[in-house]
């Protein structure tokens, strides 16, 4: 189901825009006359992908951001840069965040600030734009924040003595964990936001998608395996639909759901809910990232 | 002043592991690898993750007068450890005689005079009335002569030696030397690279950096001279011992010559 809702005039940013998921909802959002701020860590591939979204949609009004977010200080030079195109082209402020980019690594390493590069790219990255981006998501009447999460937020727990897994290191378990975080940002921002608040946050299922991810920084075994799952996986264009669906339809800003698959609400895991945990992990994360709520006027609800 | 814990080649991978695994334990840090720029990130990143005070200066240590200027700021900061960690340290793979003079210059700096300069600075600067804890990083390839690694095994077994002679001459005086002798170490893509195109061997004889960065430090808390990273890892280092070298050094070349 793709909403008829068009977006002319609605400013959208989306990570990892460069391919899979992130490229397809793009090339969506442009038909649907958004401009869209397309971030990726790849200059050439930013290129081609702007190439691509133009021959899909000739006339489409898209620019891209060079962004490293395994790097938190790049993800602050990234929403220094989407404030200035911003300003620069006029739009009143952001009408969509789509958190999209994600990455698996088979090994535990490193992303330069010493965090575990899974939580840092899949987690603190989004967690950190959307806190810096959020005075530009206030600036207009109804703004959303999406998170590309996973069904495989089910069935999970955090290792609160060990988040990162540094002892015990387990790529699946990592990942996991990743988008259980996604959903319980987006449960706990929208409880700080409150419920008057324009801006609204969601996770979204995009279901098994046939894309590189399980491809990129991992070893053989790791490669396989997602070769096989993902071949039964739907393409990276129905997987969007479900995004775009969260990113232009008005009426999922009335409902109080933030779950969403297949263009349809349901109920994350009952872990992800609990209050304890959404406290833990945002200060946990807000800690790593070196901010405060006080500054974000994002106080925790009590 | 509190004493920390004092790590070179911090802003690797191994480096890093190491970093963030000594301020999980509450311990301070003082960083050094080359580039400023990598350590500041490094230091902002765990300072605030963690509540440590993380100290940094950058130095280039196979240039003798920036190492003299990294411990004219030690003396001068006046600056106490509990801990030295070695990791820097460059890996030239190839056959020796491809080599170029500066590279072979840089291990001989790198790995010999600055492995030693900085170990002696800090146990100038250790922290009296508390035990000292040195670990250097070594290499499985120190327990055999290894073609296209002629270089890098020959100096890590330097490192081995050395450790275990100064871990007897400072027993007595509170000081601890651990040496981490791991295989391969996916750090970073090229490195996973490599440990994937040995197949199943590399997959067996690789751990992962934090886990071994944890072990290595309590090892040395418990003043254990070797740490070697994983069973296959270890019962390799044990056929060393049996096999002689010129055995071991034709049989690796049937592998990988």
């Amino acid at each position: 189901m793709l909403s008829e809702q068009n977006m002319i005039g609605k400013t959208v940013v989306i990570t990892g825009a460069t391919s899979g998921i992130g490229l397809a909802t793009t090339i969506m959002l442009a038909q649907k006359g958004a401009f869209v701020i397309g971030a990726g860590r790849d200059k050439a591939k930013c290129q081609k992908a702007e190439e691509t979204i133009l021959e899909n949609s000739p006339g489409a009004q898209v620019t891209f951001c060079i962004a490293d977010l395994s790097c938190l200080s790049r993800v602050k030079v990234l929403a220094l840069n989407i404030n200035r195109i911003v300003n620069e082209k006029g739009c009143k402020g952001i009408d969509v965040l789509i958190n999209n980019a994600a990455t698996v690594s088979s090994w535990y390493t490193t992303t330069p600030e010493g965090f575990e590069t899974q939580f840092a790219v899949n987690h603190l990255a989004p967690f950190l734009l959307t806190h810096e981006l959020l005075p530009l998501l206030k600036k207009t009447p109804e703004a959303r924040i999406i998170m590309v999460s996973s069904g495989s937020h089910f069935r999970t727990r955090f290792n609160w003595d060990d988040i990162m897994l540094r002892k015990r290191y387990n790529c699946l378990l990592a990942y996991k964990q990743t988008k259980l975080a996604n959903v319980m940002f987006s449960i706990e921002l929208n409880r700080r936001l409150g419920e008057d608040s324009t801006v609204r946050a969601f996770s979204v299922d995009p279901g098994l998608v046939n894309t590189e991810i399980g491809m990129k920084g991992t070893s053989g075994l790791v490669k396989w395996f997602w070769k096989k799952r993902s071949s039964h996986g739907i393409t990276p264009r129905e997987a969007a639909s479900g995004i775009v669906y969260l990113a232009s339809e008005p009426s999922v800003m009335r409902e109080k759901a933030v779950y969403w698959k297949n263009c349809k609400s349901c109920n994350p895991s009952r872990y992800s809910q609990k209050g304890e945990a959404l406290l833990k992990l945002w200060e946990i994360s807000e800690k790593m990232c070196g901010i405060s709520s006080e500054k974000y006027k994002l106080p925790p609800v009590v | 002043m509190r004493s920390m814990i004092c790590i070179t080649g911090a802003t690797g991978g191994l480096g890093r592991a190491f970093a963030v695994e000594c301020a999980c334990r509450g311990w301070d840090l003082f960083l050094t690898d080359i580039s400023a720029d990598a350590l500041e990130t490094l230091a902002c990143g765990i300072s605030s993750t963690y509540m440590v005070n993380v100290d940094f200066y950058p130095s280039d240590l196979t240039d003798v007068s920036s190492r003299e200027r990294l411990f004219k700021h030690i003396t001068e900061k006046g600056l106490i450890f509990h801990g030295l960690i070695n990791i820097a340290g460059p890996d030239y793979e190839g056959p020796f005689a491809q080599r170029t003079p500066e590279q072979i210059r840089t291990i001989l700096r790198l790995n010999i005079e600055a492995n030693l300069e900085m170990t002696f600075e800090a146990l100038k600067h250790r922290e009296k009335g508390r035990s000292f804890r040195i670990i250097n990083v070594s290499s499985l390839a120190s327990f055999y002569p290894m073609l296209i690694k002629a270089t890098y095994a020959a100096y890590k077994r330097f490192l081995l030696d050395f450790s275990l002679a100064i871990r007897e001459e400072l027993r007595r005086k509170g000081c601890t030397v651990t040496v981490l002798c791991p295989a391969g170490m996916p750090t970073n893509p090229p490195c996973i690279h490599a440990i994937d195109i040995q197949g199943f061997m590399g997959r067996i004889t690789t751990k992962n950096v934090g886990y071994v960065a944890a072990k290595t430090i309590d090892y040395a808390l418990k003043g254990r001279p070797v740490y070697i990273p994983g069973l296959v890892n270890k019962i390799l280092g044990i056929i060393s011992r049996f096999v002689p070298s010129t055995t071991a050094a034709r049989l690796i070349y049937e592998r990988w010559g």
